[in-house]
């Protein structure tokens, strides 16, 4: 059946099926920039922001979020549109092979949109959803830092 | 010293990865396209008698079904490696024998992947199922014989004997062990073990194929290796090598895994016999059980020395757990003695022994060390143990034993992989500083006197802390086989394509050949256009493995750039009327090499060059190709510290702090060679950890999701530092050797030995779960 | 994949729901996160409890009411804005992660208590109950709950009921080796506390055997007395929780470290101020 989303800001109206995943639905509708990493909601590559919260889109049933907002990295930024954080992490090298990169990207807004400031508790807290196996999540954690550190004065200067 | 080289380019794909506008082999989709789906042997060993496809052809969508009866039994082998492959062929596509849980039964081809899988439900097997061998110390002399009969048979000359499980074993002999060792005042004889691992790449594996309009087979693969795919594709599907493409998109990760072709020749098949799009995606489970892992290894270690800590006699015995297939098999043994044993190149008296066996358990593969990392566990222990008996400084050890900088060691020459090995000479070592500038970094002289079991701090604390080391050396591309080739071509707006068979993995690889061709070129990375690893359109190279790709596809980048920039010279000599000696390369001109001399003319821009050559006299496309082959490895070199606390009383061990001071010649790009190193050290220490494959008693695999099997998160991993120890390799491109595996040999014996320094107990088993570490602590 | 004829329901109260629910094959569906791991051919139809409106969390006198529908990640983020029932947070805080914290529900965690939940422990700990609905609108306690077999029938919880924290000394402690993990167990011990006297104490441990254990003649040593490392060693003799042996460790193993962390929780509680 046709179900309604609002999806990276957009109204769309999308065929799914009683038993699809929001990440399946996504995929098979052009949003390939949501990986599948596991489909068992333990990596963190289908990360969605679902009305702002962070959830794995492989473990959502579509027909529960209808209507509901979806943002994907894509809604976050664009490659000729990038946000703070996208340009920190391709600055600082925290994505080697980038297959978990929208999905730490996807936590690392939404942890400093909740939380500007966060402590390296906090940060890895944050992340706790997400596994790379490229980068041992260190430069991960500079770049976060560092975007918090940036948006911070962004602010400050405004 | 460099503009382009040395430096922290951001990767010229990593806005693309973040922003998640890059493919990777799942985002391709086509019209017509069958999903695959493969139906995996539930038995270790079993004989398919019979397989009835007919009622799950009836399903509606069901298009096709591939199993022994109607694909041509080709044997071959998985491995990704260059032809005549080391690796026996042992393989079938769909065969009758399944030798281990995950073997491939059949592949169903339907229109949707639901579809597909509720076919796999359909199909009918009637099995005959054999006794399993299920423990690799007992394959040796089973009478169960793994591969019976099936025609498989080694490649190259090299020793096979399937009628004992063996799909490989090497000996190689310098000086008298037997002798040196029964003279040797001191004597240390120990067994270690490593286990089994996954990759783990955060992309599945995964392949889609489809006919091109003119017919031919384009296959887009998640592959470290699209030219040895597209070779082996051929021969097992039957199908020209003229008829097929191969393209590797992004791919997310590889580490080895992907340095096999798994998946490629069943969606070729399906695909050339539908002529319709497949494609096939692996889940997490069937990766886990059914695709390549890391060799489960038995090392046991005899070693004659003396009381100044000169070792006379050094025996490596190995005993390599290979799975059902042999893929990998002989050069994973090989390095287990070739990248460890030259480390310590004044051994006089050397041992090597390895075989490889095969169980009916999954496949032993390429990952990330390839038998270093498995042997330095026992390696990097001996030493400590050496110069804990002998009262020597580890540090002062390694400065005084280890290989230096004009010498060689008679394993480069004995130790091959399949054929001879090649003498070599090192020509670059910064292993000295390594051990220096890491000890004085990590402070370990100050741990080493506050630590140790019985200290003040550790006697009589629940937690004890201690700290550990260990030296490691890998390689860079196996020396007289792998080749790489490059081809640059000049736009006429000075800007370059640079089209390399090299495959960017993850690893960035398409960023730093991109900085080499700009350094020669003397022009920015961004007027340097990658087109990698698509078998059409760029020319050969072996793929990403055995750490070659910047050494030895950065050599090739280099020559070609070279030969480029001679062609950019003429030219603009023609033009500005000066003898070549006179002019230069610089920042994206071509120019006069000392001002003062009054010209007309004393610049012309490549922009400018290149419309000449294009459009007015003597025209030309200015362009160029090169090859590489290098007659030798030379090793990177590292020296790890790992300080740890472990809780006695739950036998838990938690790494406080690493660091790693790494010699890999000039670092090209820094932020990757961080990169790596911090990757590589991460996961090695989860390797160490608690990474291990646990098996039902029927040889099912139990832990086939990242949450069973344990994954590192953010939050898990310790303060990791970094020290990168220039060098500077001649051979290389602007002094470059490799860094993608060597770090992931150093935390199993730097956690270990710390284990040590902690407790006053060894740890001879890996991984160092809870429960046996406090086992060793109560005994 | 989940059988793909799924009816979906979206009732708008609870009666509607509970009829539903009764129908064969038709269950709930919160969170979503059970129902896609557990993959039954068997599920005709999903009731969504969204419009049900139980994500709600209200502070009424010394209780708080927690909505069915609230999710790990709301508990957390709302105990970190206000006193008293930072038991829970954090107890879930580290749970799974932060994107399966939004969608695992209290309602989804109390019915399919899984061996390494972490909610069970400290929920028992607070002598927390549970407000339901199956023939009739009834609130029982959490552990009557399991024993009694409620867990198994058809019902849908409407919200639990948590005590807030006045005077109460906690703590909990779970045994994973890494953040993402499934716990072997989750250990909760509260002290009801009257000035420095212990007037209630429950010493509670989830996965073990039976799924939840609770070690009163252990309790009883501490009831009445002031905490002490003395009180601490002579309990510790009558907590003795039984395991499984599984693949990864054996029974022994797990026994005698969950002797070890509730040793390690009591001499921590008894060391604060």
């Amino acid at each position: 059946m046709k179900i309604n989303f609002n999806i990276n800001s957009e109204s769309k109206n999308l065929d799914v099926k009683s038993n699809e995943t929001l990440l399946e639905v996504l995929r098979n509708n052009g949003y390939t920039e949501v990986k599948c990493g596991c489909n068992e909601g333990e990596c963190g590559a289908c990360l969605v922001l679902l009305d702002g919260k962070p959830v794995n889109s492989c473990q959502v049933l579509a027909m529960s979020v209808r209507n509901k907002e979806i943002k994907t990295v894509k809604g976050i930024g664009t490659l000729f549109s990038p946000h703070i954080i996208q340009k920190i992490f391709a600055k600082v090298g925290a994505d080697q092979c980038g297959f978990c990169s929208p999905g730490m990207v996807i936590a690392s807004y939404s942890l400093l949109k909740e939380n500007p400031n966060p402590t390296y508790i906090e940060i890895v807290e944050g992340l706790d959803g997400n596994l790379c196996r490229c980068t041992g999540y260190v430069k991960i954690i500079e770049a976060v830092e560092e975007s918090a550190e940036l948006i911070n004065k962004r602010i400050k200067a405004e | 010293m460099f503009n382009y080289v040395n430096k922290p380019i951001e990767k010229i794909d990593g806005l693309a990865l973040v922003t998640g506008n890059e493919f990777y082999t799942d985002d391709f989709n086509f019209k017509g396209m069958l999903h695959v789906s493969i139906l995996h042997s539930g038995f270790a060993h079993a004989i398919i008698e019979d397989l009835d496809d007919s009622a799950a052809r009836k399903i509606p969508g069901v298009i096709e079904v591939l199993y022994y009866k109607n694909v041509n039994q080709i044997l071959y082998t998985t491995a990704g490696q260059g032809y005549p492959e080391p690796s026996p062929y042992d393989t079938f596509l769909f065969g009758k024998v399944m030798r281990f849980i995950g073997d491939n039964v059949c592949a169903v081809a339907a229109e949707t992947k639901e579809i597909a899988d509720a076919a796999l439900k359909k199909i009918k097997v009637k099995y005959k199922r054999l006794k399993p061998v299920l423990d690799f110390e007992k394959a040796e002399n089973s009478k169960v014989i793994i591969h019976k009969e099936d025609g498989a048979f080694p490649k190259i000359p090299v020793f096979y004997d399937a009628s004992k499980n063996l799909p490989a074993k090497v000996e190689a002999n310098v000086g008298n062990f037997d002798d040196a060792y029964q003279n040797s005042s001191k004597k240390i004889e120990q067994t270690f073990y490593t286990p089994y691992a996954s990759h783990c790449a955060i992309e599945p594996h995964t392949s889609v194929s489809y006919i091109d309009n003119r017919g031919r087979l384009v296959i887009i693969s998640s592959t470290q290796v699209p030219f040895h795919v597209r070779r082996i594709v051929s021969h097992v599907a039957e199908i020209p090598i003229s008829q097929i493409r191969v393209i590797k998109p992004r791919i997310g990760g590889g580490f080895g895994g992907k340095q096999e072709v798994l998946l490629e020749p069943i969606v070729a098949l399906i695909t050339w016999k539908t002529k319709r799009p497949a494609k096939l995606s692996l889940s997490r489970k069937e990766v886990f059980k059914s695709t390549r892992t890391r060799h489960q290894f038995r090392t046991i270690f005899r070693v004659g020395y003396e009381d100044n800590g000169k070792i006379n006699a050094f025996h490596l015995d190995a005993l390599e757990n290979s799975g059902g297939y042999g893929s990998h098999a002989l050069t994973v043994l090989s390095n287990a003695g070739s990248k460890t044993l030259p480390l310590l190149n004044k051994i006089e008296n050397i041992r090597f022994t390895g075989k490889s066996v095969y169980t009916n358990l999954p496949c032993g593969g390429a990952y990330r060390g390839y038998g270093a990392t498995e042997a330095y566990f026992g390696f990097g222990q001996i030493i400590d143990m050496i110069c804990e008996n002998t009262k020597l400084d580890i540090i002062e050890y390694y400065k005084k034993w280890s290989i230096k900088s004009g010498e060689t060691s008679p394993i480069f020459k004995a130790l091959g992989e399949g054929k001879e090995g090649v003498a070599m000479t090192i020509t670059s070592t910064s292993l000295e500083q390594c051990l220096d500038t890491g000890a004085k970094d990590f402070n370990w002289y100050e741990k080493r006197n506050i630590y140790g079991p019985n200290s003040a701090l550790n006697k009589n604390n629940r937690y004890k802390k201690g700290v550990g080391m260990a030296a490691l050396m890998q390689g860079s591309g196996i020396p007289e086989i792998d080749m790489a080739s490059a081809y640059i071509k000049m736009n006429d707006d000075g800007s370059f394509n640079l089209h390399v068979g090299a495959t960017d993995i993850g690893t960035g690889s398409d960023t730093i050949l991109a900085q080499i061709a700009a350094e020669v070129l003397d022009t920015p990375v961004e007027k340097i256009i990658v087109n990698s690893s698509d078998t059409d359109n760029t020319p050969f190279d072996v793929g990403a493995y055995a750490s070659s790709t910047t050494y030895l596809s950065g050599k090739a980048v280099q020559k070609c750039a070279e030969k480029v920039k001679a062609q950019i010279l003429k030219v603009g000599s023609e033009i500005l009327n000066l003898s070549l000696d006179k002019i230069e390369i610089k920042n994206n001109k071509v120019v006069l090499k000392k001002s003062g001399i009054q010209q007309e003319r004393s610049e012309i821009s490549f922009e400018d060059i290149c419309r000449y050559a294009f459009y007015q006299n003597n025209q030309f496309q200015i362009q160029a190709t090169a090859s590489h082959v290098s007659p030798k490895s030379p090793p990177p070199f590292a020296a790890h510290f790992a300080e740890i606390e472990v809780d006695t009383f739950t036998g838990i061990i938690k790494v406080l702090n690493y660091l790693a001071a790494v010699d890999c010649g000039t670092p090209i790009n820094i932020t990757l060679a961080e990169g790596q190193t911090e990757g590589a050290i991460v996961n090695g220490m989860a390797y160490a950890l608690f990474e291990d494959y646990y098996f039902s008693p029927s040889g099912k695999l139990l832990n086939d999701t990242f949450g069973k099997y344990g994954m590192f998160t953010a939050g898990d991993v310790p303060p990791i530092k970094v020290k990168l120890i220039e060098s500077y390799e001649e051979t290389g491109p602007f002094g470059a050797k490799s860094i993608s595996e060597i770090n992931i040999n150093g935390p199993l014996p730097a956690i270990a030995n710390a284990f040590y320094n902690a407790t006053g107990k060894r740890l001879f088993k890996a991984p160092f779960i809870p429960e046996y570490v406090l086992n060793i602590l109560n005994s | 994949m989940l059988p793909n004829e799924i009816q979906w329901y979206f009732p708008t109260n609870l009666n509607e729901a509970i009829k539903l629910i009764n129908q064969q094959g038709v269950i709930l569906h919160a969170g979503g996160t059970r129902i896609l791991k557990t993959q039954t051919q068997s599920i005709k139809g999903l009731v969504d409890i969204d419009a049900l409106k139980l994500n709600y969390i209200r502070r009424k006198n010394k209780v708080f009411h927690i909505g069915a529908g609230v999710t790990f990640g709301d508990i957390v983020k709302y105990s970190r804005q206000t006193e008293n029932l930072k038991m829970l947070e954090a107890s879930l805080s580290k749970a799974a992660s932060t994107p399966l914290r939004n969608r695992i529900t209290i309602g989804g965690s109390i019915k399919d208590f899984p061996l390494w939940s972490s909610l069970y422990a400290p929920l028992i700990a607070l002598d927390a109950k549970i407000n339901l609905i199956d023939k009739k609108n009834y609130t029982l306690s959490i552990e009557e709950y399991v024993t009694k077999g409620i867990i198994k029938t058809k019902h849908i919880i409407k919200e639990i009921i948590v005590p807030s924290e006045e005077h109460l000394k906690w703590g909990v402690k779970r045994f994973s080796l890494i953040r993402f993990e499934y716990p072997l167990f989750n250990i909760a011990v509260s002290f009801q506390m009257n000035e420095d006297i212990v007037r209630n104490a429950k010493l509670v441990i989830t996965g073990v055997h039976g799924r939840f254990k609770r070690f009163k003649k252990a309790e009883n040593i501490f009831a009445g007395e002031k905490l002490s490392q003395e009180l601490i060693e002579k309990a510790g003799k009558f907590i003795n929780p039984k395991f499984i042996s599984d693949y990864k460790y054996s029974a022994n193993y797990k026994e005698k470290i969950a002797k070890v962390y509730f040793k390690d929780v009591l001499t921590e509680i008894a060391g604060r101020e």
